[in-house]
């Protein structure tokens, strides 16, 4: 099968390219896959998109530096601790935002994220401010290693919200997206399963900003930008919005683009940029899951 | 004490320039066009290039840079934002692309430093023995007139009608032959017009670098969340509430935290009451 | 017989408008009860209270002794209350079968490792069988009203409240659609309460009807005599001006 095939050549690029730097490139791509497998579950499945999955991010990451660096606990603490967080934090913000229609539901997320950051950089005192709070233990030592330990929690990640996203539970998400109100009417308690699904994808982001703090060793306001949740959305529509792993390969392709694109000094974000503008205006249903079932002669995925 | 009331005003009229071009694509076009922090930027952007590289006379680099910013937003909504009109989400992400990508262009080309847009009037206003900042005064004067004078275009003309129409039921107006297209690009021109005008005029006194459009796009947001989306009446009596609100905090409490006073309007009001003070019901 | 569904002094007023004005009915255990009146006479308010998708202002309503106002919507459907809508709301971007999972999945179905048997019958029940696995966005209305009859019959409910089910038809699509809620009605021993304002369609369903017209009953009877009633035609007639068929 075709996924194999690639787990396989993730697991086997590192090593092979022997490089410490591009190691780490690996690693962002893979926690990056994590966030945007995350938004895909919730956003791609009922169609509410999620602007602010930042907040989860973040709040997963300062949760790790507070743990870590502030507290002294062991490393290994923020894990756990980064899920519950930034799961209080998508039920916080899933209560009163959900019920809200489709933009107003993008904007309220929008602005829990901004609001998070203003936060990170104004209580200065706790969080450091716009310096952020550094030394962080490595949850791994060696970067190879770290690296397959992200993967492995990669796929463990995309495994599971599959599975989900298969099951019973996915199809009422579905359902909510196809029509909220007649879903009401066919008794389902639509409040429930888009809350607690809101606090899976948050568990997951969550757990990738754990990762992401871990590995760059400090936490910075910036885990909290817009620019990350837009990315993150960015990569769910290349991957192909309601792929779980579509949206993890595009999480990877993107970051490769973006490293790729380092050779152009201060025009790399603005490429960068153009280049997911053309993706947006003319891929409205992603490059990944359209391309592999091209690839694979036309069968459904 | 009175400067704090000028000042509030001075904020307040900013950014109801800024919130009423917003809520009026908004309501007649059903755009959420988060590039208009974008023309804000480029409106200041554009009158610092003009003046500074091409000499020209700051009356002319004003008006100038208030046109270019027109095109350019009247050219996004044609070549962007029209194509994708179907989904209000595909809008979204195109505009805060196109926000991103200006922020990028203004980085490349002019630096992250901090630029000094010429002001108009350069020496303090007295006032009841009070100085007062002169830019800021004619900042309050040109964002009034401003507004009033699209306020009287919408109810006055035949064009402000068919605005109106298209806003409160975009189908009955085509049925009655208003070409649609043609008034967004109008009030979309219109629109990024006021943006632009909110950043000649407020570029000497409010920093001018490219991150500019965020704080701008965000502050105009909560306004026209606050005074609900749409409605130009509600925007203009949220810009005051929220500029006030920014300036008492400014001045008596802690400047660092103005930036946190639109955010938490925002989710208040989506939680409260997400329809704002004046705008239609939203609840899903 | 017992009273299955008790309504009383049902109101509901939009800023200035009484829409629904003091409605009081009961409906008992497998009756097939019709509602009748022109555009705007408050059917499908009464629905939507009926249904929790709108909130009362006065009056009571209970099925089988339990008050099911001031309750949500998927709560009142696993009391056993199920709907359809006038304008059909099917699952976009789902097939026919997905469709009616989702009605399986409500507690009140209590599905469960039976969920593809049950999902069969149904289907078959509402003759989509063979079209089990088309995307919905391709179905024909006729089909599209089938599928959310049985989208609502996968609730398991006691009480189905139909609105206009035959609006929108085709001539060659209504008899079989009459055909299929007398069956599910004789087989399944459901109560049925139905929206409609076409006459013919009525008369071969209800044993009961009740006119309404301004939000207000104005008359229940039999079908036969409804329709002659004085105030029922001067209801339809005075909106004919209207242009209100």
């Amino acid at each position: 099968m075709g996924g194999a095939v690639l787990v396989g050549l993730l697991a086997a690029a590192p090593p092979l390219l022997h490089n410490q730097y591009f190691t780490g490139v690996f690693i962002v791509c893979a926690i990056e896959a994590i966030w945007a497998a995350s938004w895909n579950f919730f956003s791609g499945l009922t169609g509410r998109e999620n602007f602010g999955t930042a907040l989860f991010i973040g709040g997963g990451a300062y949760t790790a530096a507070f743990f870590n660096s502030t507290f002294g606990l062991n490393a290994w603490w923020s894990i756990p601790g980064g899920i519950v967080v930034a799961v209080v934090l998508g039920l916080v913000v899933g209560f009163p935002t959900l019920r809200l229609k489709g933009p107003y539901f993008a904007l309220a997320t929008l602005a829990s994220a901004a609001i998070m950051q203003q936060v990170a950089i104004n209580l200065w005192q706790y969080t450091g401010g716009s310096e952020g709070i550094y030394g962080l233990d490595r949850l791994v030592d060696s970067s190879l290693g770290y690296y397959y330990f992200v993967l492995a929690v990669l796929l463990a990640t995309v495994l599971v919200l599959s599975l989900i996203a298969h099951s019973r539970w996915g199809t009422i998400l579905r359902a909510i997206k196809g029509d909220e109100t007649a879903c009401q009417a066919a008794g389902i308690n639509v409040t429930v399963y888009k809350i607690a699904s809101l606090a899976l994808s948050a568990a997951f982001a969550g757990l990738g900003g754990v990762l992401f703090a871990h590995y760059q060793q400090a936490v910075t306001p910036d885990d909290f930008d817009v620019f990350l949740s837009i990315s993150v959305i960015i990569m769910a529509y290349v991957g192909g919005i309601g792929s779980i792993w579509g949206a993890a390969v595009g999480g990877i392709l993107l970051n490769l683009m973006l490293e790729l694109l380092r050779g152009m000094g201060e025009y790399r974000l603005l490429v960068y940029y153009l280049i997911l503008m053309v993706v947006l205006f003319f891929m409205r249903s992603g490059v990944v899951v359209p391309l592999w079932r091209r690839l694979s002669g036309g069968r459904s995925a | 004490m009175l400067t704090v009331l000028i000042y509030g005003a001075v904020t307040s009229a900013i950014l109801a320039m800024l919130a009423v071009g917003f809520t009026l694509i908004f309501g007649v076009a059903r755009i959420l066009n988060l590039a208009h922090g974008a023309f804000y930027a480029l409106g200041a952007y554009c009158t610092y290039s003009l003046t500074a590289t091409y000499k020209v006379p700051l009356i002319v680099a004003a008006l100038a840079s208030v046109a270019l910013v027109a095109l350019f937003g009247m050219a996004m909504e044609r070549v962007l934002v029209r194509p994708q009109r179907q989904s209000s989400l595909a809008v979204l992400m195109i505009t805060l692309m196109v926000a991103l990508t200006v922020e990028q262009v203004l980085f490349v080309v002019f630096g992250s430093q901090s630029k000094n847009v010429p002001a108009f009037i350069n020496f303090p206003v007295y006032l009841h023995g009070v100085s007062l900042d002169g830019q800021r005064l004619l900042a309050l004067a040109v964002a009034v007139c401003l507004i009033g004078a699209l306020w009287l275009f919408i109810q006055r003309t035949r064009l402000g009608s068919a605005i109106l129409a298209i806003s409160q039921d975009p189908e009955a107006a085509q049925y009655m032959g208003i070409p649609a297209n043609r008034i967004f690009s109008l009030v979309m021109g219109l629109s990024a017009a006021l943006a632009g005008a909110a950043g000649v005029i407020a570029g000497p006194f409010l920093s001018v670098r490219p991150t500019m459009d965020q704080t701008a796009m965000i502050t105009a947001f909560s306004v026209v969340i606050v005074g609900g989306l749409g409605s130009i009446p509600g925007s203009i009596l949220a810009a005051l509430i929220i500029g006030y609100s920014e300036t008492f905090v400014a001045f008596y409490l802690n400047p660092e935290w103005t930036g946190t006073v639109s955010l938490v309007a925002i989710l208040l009001t989506l939680v409260l009451r997400p329809a704002g003070l004046m705008g239609r019901a939203v609840g899903a | 017989m017992s009273a299955l569904l008790e309504v009383e002094g049902l109101t509901k007023r939009f800023s200035g408008v009484t829409a629904v004005k003091d409605v009081s009915f009961t409906l008992a255990a497998g009756e097939i009860t019709g509602v009748l009146g022109p555009n705007g006479a408050g059917k499908t308010t009464l629905f939507n209270l009926l249904t929790g998708f709108l909130p009362s202002d006065h009056g009571a309503a209970r099925l089988e002794g339990r008050s099911i106002l001031r309750a949500a919507p998927h709560t009142i459907v696993n009391l056993g209350v199920a709907r359809t809508f006038q304008l059909c709301r099917p699952f976009h971007g789902m097939t026919v079968r997905e469709n009616v999972v989702v009605g399986c999945l409500a507690p009140r179905a209590q599905i469960g490792a039976g969920l593809e048997q049950r999902v069969s019958d149904i289907l078959e029940e509402v003759g989509l069988a063979h079209k089990s696995e088309q995307p919905v966005d391709i179905l024909p209305y006729g089909d599209l009203r089938r599928l959310e009859i049985g989208r609502a019959l996968a609730t398991r409910p006691k009480l189905l409240l139909l609105d206009e089910p035959f609006a929108g038809l085709g001539a060659g699509e209504i008899e079989p659609l009459v055909q299929l809620i007398h069956r599910l009605h004789d087989t399944q021993g459901l109560t049925i309460l139905i929206i409609e304002h076409k006459l013919r369609e009525f008369m071969q369903l209800v044993s009961r009807v009740i006119a309404m017209d301004f939000g207000e009953i104005i008359a229940i009877g039999e079908p036969a005599d409804i329709v002659r009633n004085p105030l029922v035609i001067e209801s339809y007639i005075g909106k004919a001006d209207h242009g209100v068929a």
